[in-house]
């Protein structure tokens, strides 16, 4: 007969083999992305077969690869291009989102129970299902190769706007109305009590529409049409057929696109987390 | 609430108005538009496009791929997430890092997740069939395969996806009581018993937005396809979003794209409306069985 504490460090020992198993699965193709990026193109496949250390491992390690993405390769533009409509959709996102939040949440005014209504409508329906019809829309606005197709579409969301009732409903009106009687106008009220009150539900916003419009590709797909406003996720599936010798770019560039929502992610992954939960399981 | 003087009374619709706008224009008209698109030819009211989708046997190859596809794909996402979310609640050492570790693949865009599996699932100098031939497995086709390559997307899609369900339903495993567990223990509930008649009937709320969410998600699945399949090979991997995707771009047949896209949205709201009359049903048998 087992003792209840060896029974215990069996099952702890088990449950880490699982967790570790899982996590290798996981990580599995970053690490290969990671070293396949660090490798010399002529050795990239010289070593996966037969299976051996040296098929995760590289044996001449290299940032060349790196390096060719940005000064061959032109890589910068759509990393600009990515930071650029990035940049402002947060900006606009979040301002935009939260003032109609604030509306919804702190005021009684007619038919707001209807719009609200549609503003939930609106984010239960997935982006890919109104793709295709919107490229139509963003056509008649003449809007199909520019920066504003790309950003304007994705300023207004739903769910963002959702997020921010949540949290403003909890804010109680007493502040605000006592500011009011201090003199404090509506706009004061805004920038100088509720957006400091509510910085993680900024921080959640800004990082959900980064997430979106950084690995966005559907929409990029459709509406940008020429090189020079195209965006990561477009330029490195161009790269495949492009430059189909340049293996070990791609890994870059694929790294490289995945590194930076990573840096973003880790040290703020709490407000993230919390943030598309309490969308889901509040309700 | 905040009161308005008079004078305010239009305050809110001003606070509101560039947020919804675009809410309407980008997000509700769009569907109009396809609706309106799918059934006037020539601006004159017609079910032809309907009529001639549904005598297509490309179109019913479609629908049956995506059905197929979603079949397996939805069902295993959810258990794995729900696996995957048991194992993170303990609170053994380190978990915290776990936790992080199996979140990951949600930071990465789903295009680099497809870049990378296609050349590690490549045939010929894939990782994968080196390490399975170290195995003593020989070596498979993978995307190029008619059998193999709908399946190689599944596995995509659910090394993509598994993490970011598995938040939603550790967040709804953390807000059970473990008081409730401790009871369960005492009176000598086995692990799995456990499991099945406290902890899933308690977190249901949860599985069940995991399940509506992720048929949505899933059901429009398009990158693996278009960066990897192309639709590909013989059709097999030719779902209804790819090819709704194709009759716009490729064939210029806008008509063709909106009707196959309200099929799309067809299907999830019946998705929906179903696995919400399942849950219906099971709290009406809770009922009684209290009773």
């Amino acid at each position: 007969m087992m003792t209840r504490k060896t029974k215990k460090t069996l099952s702890h020992i088990i449950l880490y083999i699982v967790l570790i198993l899982i996590a290798v699965l996981t990580l599995f193709p970053l690490l290969w992305g990671v070293s396949a990026s660090l490798r010399d193109d002529s050795e990239l496949y010289t070593y996966v077969m037969p299976f051996s250390i040296h098929t995760l491992i590289p044996v001449k390690w290299t940032a060349k690869s790196y390096v060719d993405l940005f000064t061959v390769y032109g890589f910068l533009k759509p990393v600009l291009n990515t930071v650029l409509v990035t940049a402002i959709s947060i900006a606009f996102g979040c301002v935009l989102n939260s003032v109609a939040a604030f509306a919804f949440a702190m005021f009684e005014f007619r038919f707001k129970k209807p719009l609200f209504s549609l503003v939930l409508i609106s984010f239960m329906i997935p982006f890919e299902a109104i793709a295709l019809p919107l490229y139509r829309v963003a056509d008649k606005m003449k809007m199909v190769d520019t920066f504003q197709g790309m950003i304007l579409p994705s300023i207004a969301s739903g769910l963002v706007l959702f997020l921010f009732v949540q949290f403003f409903k909890d804010i109680p009106a007493d502040l605000l109305d006592a500011a009011r009687i201090d003199g404090a106008n509506i706009g004061k009220i805004y920038s100088s009590i509720l957006i400091p009150l509510s910085q993680p539900v900024f921080i959640t916003a800004g990082l959900m529409i980064f997430m979106d419009q950084w690995n966005s590709y559907l929409w990029p797909l459709l509406i940008a049409r020429s090189k020079d406003i195209r965006t990561i996720q477009i330029a490195l599936t161009a790269f495949n057929t492009e430059h189909s010798t340049a293996w070990s770019a791609l890994y870059a560039g694929s790294m490289f696109s995945a590194l930076i929502p990573l840096l973003l992610f880790l040290p703020l992954q709490k407000y993230f987390v919390q943030g598309i939960t309490s969308s889901g399981v509040k309700g | 609430m905040l009161h308005l003087s008079k004078k305010m009374r239009f305050l809110p619709y001003v606070l509101i108005a560039p947020a919804f706008l675009l809410i309407c224009i980008f997000k509700l008209y769009p569907i109009v538009e396809t609706a309106l698109e799918s059934l006037f030819v020539d601006s004159s009211f017609t079910l032809d496009t309907y009529k001639s989708l549904f005598s297509d046997s490309s179109f019913w190859n479609s629908l049956w791929i995506t059905l197929k596809i979603n079949i397996v794909m939805i069902p295993l996402q959810v258990c794995l997430a729900f696996i995957v979310a048991l194992l993170v609640n303990s609170t053994v050492k380190g978990i915290g890092i776990f936790r992080t570790v199996f979140y990951l693949p949600v930071t990465i865009s789903i295009t680099v997740g497809c870049l990378v599996w296609n050349i590690m699932l490549n045939p010929d100098s894939g990782v994968v069939n080196s390490f399975l031939n170290l195995l003593g497995i020989p070596s498979q086709d993978f995307f190029i395969s008619k059998s193999q390559a709908l399946w190689c997307i599944v596995l995509v899609a659910t090394w993509k996806g598994v993490g970011y369900w598995m938040m939603f339903i550790l967040a709804g495993l953390k807000n059970v009581d473990i008081a409730i567990y401790e009871s369960a223990k005492i009176d000598g509930a086995g692990w799995f018993t456990t499991i099945w008649k406290i902890t899933i009937p308690l977190i249901k709320k949860v599985l069940l937005f995991v399940f509506v969410a992720n048929t949505t998600a899933n059901i429009l699945l398009f990158v693996p396809m278009q960066v990897i399949t192309n639709g590909g090979p013989q059709e097999s991997t030719n779902v209804l979003m790819f090819e709704a995707y194709q009759s716009a771009f490729q064939y210029g047949d806008r008509g063709r794209a909106s009707a196959i896209v309200m099929v799309l949205l067809l299907l999830i709201v019946c998705i929906c409306l179903f696995q919400a009359a399942l849950l219906n049903e099971n709290d009406k048998s809770e009922k009684v069985r209290v009773k």
